[in-house]
């Protein structure tokens, strides 16, 4: 839980310093409740980028909260459709690898439990992340813009386990760089992400990948 | 204008529920068909590298687009350790802290 409540003091400080209220980073991490996308949408919000684009980035970069919430399916059948609406909002990744660590099928209270515990910490941190965000004059001169692409690649590296999902990355690597360079915005992110991957399920046998 | 900050928000937050409960509700009793399970998984490894390498590898501003390669680029030596660090399962907190550290140290001594 540490490591979530300091994720949300980084995630308030750098939204507040790229110039969001901080009524409107509270209302961001209630209501979308998803660190990596909001983590890529402040920037671009910042920058005064178009609606759609953010909201489409958004869109791609959750997907995989599609696998997650497939996976906790069959152990919330029991649950009536009220829970199921609000626990579906606190699907997030730390919660999901520690049900499913537990036991399969996952244990429905063993991520309830987690949820709520990281929901909190994400909150408290973004509650003491926001009023320090206007404290550091240069941002970069600490380095501090560096950390948006280092959750990234760290995230990469934690999910690299067959060799198919290393020609994965590196194909979407290559791709979105290349396309960065030639379309503006975040082109580059929905293209690769969603070509790569859909590409190499067709290509891809499920068993062994 | 802050209307449209909310607006964004709004637009975020529905696309992520929309990603987050179908499949909860619909999903109880059958099981994902396996090849759309293998898209969903490598879903995020091709997202994570497509949202981060640009990010280091190429630099935007007024005048265009330009690949940032060389070795005097701190973020690229800054990438290097993080995805050293994270590969070793380095604690995560910690290996963005020192990715932070290793960029700000190179532009002071630049």
């Amino acid at each position: 839980m540490p490591s979530v409540f300091v994720y949300g003091t980084v995630f308030g400080g750098l939204a507040v310093q790229a110039g969001l209220r901080p009524l409107e980073v509270w209302g961001m991490s209630v209501l979308v409740f998803a660190g990596a996308s909001q983590f890529v949408a402040v920037p671009l919000l910042a920058a005064g980028a178009p609606a759609a684009a953010i909201v489409l980035t958004t869109y791609v970069i959750n997907m995989r909260h599609y696998l997650m919430a497939a996976t906790l399916a069959p152990s919330f059948r029991a649950f009536p459709r009220g829970w199921l609406a609000l626990v579906a909002h606190v699907i997030n990744d730390e919660s999901f690898a520690v049900a499913v660590a537990r036991r399969h099928p996952p244990d429905p209270w063993v991520f309830i439990g987690s949820a709520a515990a990281v929901s909190g910490a994400f909150l408290a941190g973004v509650a003491v992340g926001t009023p320090l965000g206007g404290l550091v004059a240069d941002p970069a001169r600490w380095g501090l813009d560096f950390a948006f692409p280092a959750v990234f690649l760290a995230l990469v590296a934690l999910q690299l386990r067959r060799p198919a999902d290393w020609v994965v990355a590196l194909m979407a690597a290559a791709l979105a760089v290349a396309i960065a360079r030639v379309l503006p915005g975040t082109w580059h992110i929905v293209i690769a992400g969603f070509v790569v991957s859909a590409l190499a399920a067709l290509v891809l046998q499920p068993e062994t990948a | 204008m802050r209307s449209e900050v909310w607006l964004v928000i709004a637009g975020m937050a529905i696309v992520t529920y929309f990603t987050r409960a179908p499949l909860l509700f619909v999903l109880a009793r059958r099981p994902l068909p396996p090849r759309l399970r293998l898209w969903l998984r490598l879903i995020p490894l091709a997202v994570l590298p497509a949202i981060a390498l640009p990010m280091v590898l190429v630099e935007r501003d007024a005048a265009g687009a330009r690949l940032a390669l060389s070795l005097a680029h701190p973020p690229l030596w800054g990438a290097v350790v993080v995805f050293a660090l994270a590969a070793l399962r380095v604690n995560l907190l910690l290996t963005v802290a020192l990715g932070v550290a290793v960029v700000a140290l190179l532009r002071a001594l630049a």
